[in-house]
């Protein structure tokens, strides 16, 4: 018989207090450090960058690719993993949110350092910017163009070779 | 069952941190916290404590530049985002340095055993706590410090090698300038452990392990690089290790024997063995072994050298293996090797010697070389042999078998089986004797039976054969001696005889052994040929005429070592009609085939009717002519029995001087009568004794046919290289034929020279007029 999961307590910033399975958080390597450096206890772990409704998404993908192997170090499959945009069919249902969410998303994959989530999130933006012009991008991403004519015409000579003919 | 599940807390358990913006604050904090890990962290860490320090490590590096003052460690960037941490960084080198500052000064009363304790635990302590911070500032390390790196900057690493470099500059190199204290503590610890004292041996792997760790690569941090390792504890380690052997070994040497030394020797070299393994690095292993080698071997090699010799006389095989090993880690076999080899051939000489000389002495009165066929070929044989299996065993058991001693033990066996005090100068004496002695073994009447045994005899002089020079020799004195032994049925057994040709093909392939193989063919064919002979006259012939018991063989002339008699010869009227029934026989069944009868092999047996007692004489043809005479006379003159039976003077008197020996005659000067009173104690009575001077005669007409055979051998062997290679050189072709024949014996240039002159005469070969005297061309 297994062993029921030990269950570790993670508090967000708004004070929401979440009972998860060891291996689920684990897949966040800062908690793996931590846990591995200190010890179990019984304390909840204060996460003060994230909310609650962000960290249950997190841990929504966390559960799912529990058993997938950790990723790995090394800096060949780092590049192999950079170069294809592609994103597996479960990754991208979940990752179909709006906007903010998205980058909450990032920026708490980012913060908790699990490096796959990251990837899901950065091609899924990757995937929003590819074939837009940038003004199109301006509009999707709501930045404000603070190139003067002048300093535009130059980038656009500089980054003529990129341009598709 | 959910894998996670969440509930809202009303007590707020949250941290907080200090805002990103702030430099002064963030490090106050996060400076407070390294302190903490640094020096408290038996005390043990919060959940909290950890993930406030890591959240405010991250918050910075994440914030945005524009609150940042001035980057005083990035500098000519360009383009694309900066990256927040250069401050922290130089923070962290700050307090490293600071903290590091106290540990030294704390080392500064520590000397020896405590300096290596003090050394050992702050390492244990410093290194946790620096992998502890390394992770709170994973992302100054996953981001800036990456970004420092792949823009090339030297000198900045992770922070985990950070705190070994701090480590390593403001801690360890200045308690090194202290005239090296720690190293030397650490080699005294050795040294104790060295003279028998027990020392703590994980605290000095520690330190070691320290020393590695510290032997940072600028380059790739993932290399190793052991630096630090060699140039402060490896180089003044094996400095000590060669005055520490050199000194006991001199001191050894002088009080105890060179046996005693050896086992000490090896002892140590053990022991320094282990040590690489319980606490040095593995790369240490070669140059600690080679001091050790050159303290304790090659410095001593030279009394080593002197036990060696003293050793093998009286068998020490322990001893032997011992200076074996020793040497052999200094590459210093070949001494040994010839060595053994002298002592070898010395040894084998002598048993030759004993054996000889107790042949010599139990004859006679001295007499002089002509008389050396009486030494016993078992003798001969099992004092060779001895001294193969002893020296073997030696070379299995103290040399483990390394092929330099087998060479050695074969190079000094060929010279002992070759040339010996029983073989004088002759090179056919050995490989006669070795052959006698197979043919006593294979014979009827032979002790060792049993078929192991036999067996196990026979393989041993294969093992002296191999040695043989003239293998030659050796098969003619061997199918000489099968011959008979088929002939007369005196063969102890079939499977005996083909396993010894077997053994012989093994060794000397199948030409070698293709005559002995025919031979043993004409033998069976004979039995069938007598068979169905002998049918055939039962079915022509009535009974009465068939009174004469027949046994044939038919032998192939070639292939079988046999002459017929020089002489004339009556065949006696009672053989006649058998004889030529059979001639007819014969011929009717292989016509154009010529019959010689070899009278001088046959063997008969002849019943008395004369005296008081029947008795059967078993006899040669010759004898039985003679004998046969007497159904007619009680006494006969020499020319009547000359006349009777045509033989030659030569051969009549020997034989009749063989039935005088035994008494079946009495001579009365020219006339001989049969004897009446004639005794034995057996029935059958051997009256074919073979005469002395018949075997001598044997032995030098076999070494005639040699020379003979070899002369035509080397020719063939001219031909045959001169054919392929149509033009060659004297010395080329010399070379060549030598290097061909010496399977079988070794050849004398000068017999060579003169196949070549022979050839030359009948116009084989030709001299290269061009290209000079010493060429030769093949004519075709």
């Amino acid at each position: 018989m297994a062993q029921p999961p030990t269950k570790v307590i993670l508090l967000t910033s708004d004070n929401e207090e979440f009972q998860v399975d060891k291996d689920i958080a684990e897949r966040s390597v800062l908690i793996k450090n931590m846990l591995e450096d200190i010890g179990e206890s019984e304390h909840p772990i204060p996460l003060p960058n994230v909310t609650s409704n962000v960290f249950k998404k997190v841990l929504e993908y966390c559960d799912h690719h529990r058993n997938d192997p950790l990723p790995s170090t090394d800096d060949n499959s780092d590049e192999q993993r950079k170069r294809t945009t592609d994103i597996n069919e479960w990754d991208q249902k979940f990752i179909q949110v709006d906007q903010e969410m998205l980058f909450e998303i990032i920026l708490a994959a980012n913060y908790l350092d699990i490096k796959p989530l990251l990837d899901v999130g950065c091609k899924t933006v990757a995937n929003m910017i590819k074939g837009k012009t940038p003004e199109e991008i301006r509009k999707l991403f709501n930045i404000q163009n603070d190139f003067t004519p002048e300093e535009e015409a130059q980038i656009r000579k500089e980054n003529e070779w990129a341009e598709d003919r | 069952m959910s894998s996670w599940s969440s509930k809202p807390v009303n007590k707020n358990e949250q941290i907080s941190v200090p805002p990103a913006s702030d430099l002064k604050s963030t490090w106050a904090f996060l400076q407070d916290g390294i302190e903490q890990i640094m020096t408290r962290l038996r005390d043990g860490m919060t959940y909290s404590k950890y993930m406030s320090l890591y959240t405010t490590s991250y918050n910075y590096c994440t914030s945005s530049r524009m609150n940042t003052a001035t980057e005083p460690l990035g500098t000519g960037r360009t383009a694309g985002a900066n990256l927040m941490g250069s401050d922290l960084y130089s923070n962290l080198i700050k307090y490293l340095t600071s903290h590091l500052k106290q540990v030294k000064e704390l080392s500064d009363p520590l000397y020896d055993l405590q300096l290596l304790q003090f050394y050992a635990a702050e390492w244990d302590r410093f290194t946790t706590a620096a992998s502890y911070v390394d992770r709170l500032f994973s992302y100054l390390n996953k981001h800036w410090v990456k970004r420092e790196k792949d823009e090339g900057r030297k000198n900045v690493y992770n922070v985990y090698t950070l705190a070994l470099v701090q480590w390593r500059s403001c801690f360890f190199l200045p308690i090194q300038d202290q005239h090296s204290k720690l190293i030397s503590a650490l080699l005294k610890q050795i040294e104790k452990q060295r003279n028998g004292e027990t020392v703590e041996t994980t605290l000095i792997k520690k330190v070691i392990e320290s020393l590695v760790s510290l032997g940072l690569d600028e380059v790739d941090s993932s290399k190793q690089n052991l630096d630090i390792y060699q140039d402060h504890f490896e180089s003044p380690f094996i400095q000590s290790t060669l005055l520490y052997y050199k000194s006991l070994s001199d001191a050894f040497v002088a009080a105890n024997s060179v046996t005693d030394y050896l086992k000490m020797s090896q002892d140590r070299l053990a022991e320094e063995e282990a040590r690489v393994d319980v606490y040095l690095h593995a790369s240490s292993r070669k140059s600690l072994i080679g001091a050790c080698e050159k303290a304790l071997v090659s410095d001593h090699i030279d009394i080593i050298k002197h036990e060696f010799v003293h050793l093998l006389e009286f068998d020490k095989e322990d001893d032997l293996y011992r200076i074996y090993t020793l040497l052999a880690r200094v590459d210093a076999l070949d001494f040994l090797r010839k060595k053994f080899e002298d002592h070898v051939k010395r040894t084998g000489l002598a048993a030759i010697e004993k054996v000889y000389g107790n042949a010599e002495a139990s004859k006679q009165g001295p007499k002089k070389e002509s008389d050396k066929g009486d030494l016993d070929p078992k003798a001969y044989v099992d004092a060779l042999l001895d001294v193969h299996t002893k020296c073997s065993l030696t070379v299995k058991n103290a040399f483990k078998a390394e092929s330099g001693f087998s060479a050695a033990l074969d190079k000094a066996c060929r010279e002992v089986v070759n040339r010996n005090a029983a073989t004088g100068t002759s090179t056919t004496k050995s490989p006669e004797l070795i052959a006698k002695h197979s043919d006593s073994l294979l014979k009827k009447g032979n002790k060792q039976t049993e078929e192991a045994e036999l067996e196990d005899a026979l393989n041993q002089v294969m093992t002296l054969f191999k040695y043989i020079e003239d293998k030659d020799v050796f098969q003619k004195f061997y199918t000489k001696m099968l011959a008979k032994r088929l002939v007369s049925g005196l063969s102890a057994s079939d499977d005996g005889e083909s396993s010894m040709i077997g053994k012989l093909k093994d060794a000397c392939g199948f030409e070698y052994t293709n005559k002995l193989q025919r031979m043993f063919t004409d033998i069976s064919i004979s039995k069938e040929l007598t068979n169905s002979f002998n049918e055939r006259m039962t079915q022509t012939h009535d009974a009465s005429e068939l009174a004469v018991d027949f046994d044939v063989k038919v032998l192939a002339t070639n292939f079988w070592p046999m002459n017929p008699p020089n002489t004339q010869f009556n065949m006696p009227a009672e053989l006649q009609p058998t004889y030529e029934r059979f001639n007819k026989y014969y011929n009717s069944q292989h016509s154009g085939r010529k019959l010689t009868w070899l009278y001088n092999t046959s063997k008969n047996e002849l019943k008395t009717t004369h005296l008081s007692q029947p008795y059967i004489f078993l006899c040669s043809t010759f004898q039985l002519a003679i004998l046969v005479q007497y159904n007619e006379h009680d006494s006969l003159r020499y020319d009547e029995l000359k006349a009777a039976t045509n033989l030659n003077d030569n051969l009549l008197k020997q034989t009749l001087a063989t039935l005088v020996k035994s008494k079946v005659l009495l001579q009365d000067e020219d006339t001989y009568d049969l004897n009446f009173n004639f005794k034995s104690k057996k029935i059958r009575v051997q009256l074919n004794q073979p005469i002395k001077a018949d075997v001598k005669q044997e032995s030098s007409d076999v070494l005639k046919t040699v020379d003979e055979d070899r002369k035509f051998e080397i020719q063939a062997a001219v031909v045959r290289i001169m054919k392929a290679r149509k033009t060659l050189k004297y010395q080329n072709l010399i070379q060549e034929v030598i290097s061909i024949v010496q399977s079988r014996f070794s050849p004398k240039v000068s017999d060579i020279k003169k196949a070549i002159e022979a050839l030359l005469e009948k116009d084989y070969l030709e001299r290269n007029l061009e290209a000079g005297r010493d060429v030769f061309n093949y004519v075709a």
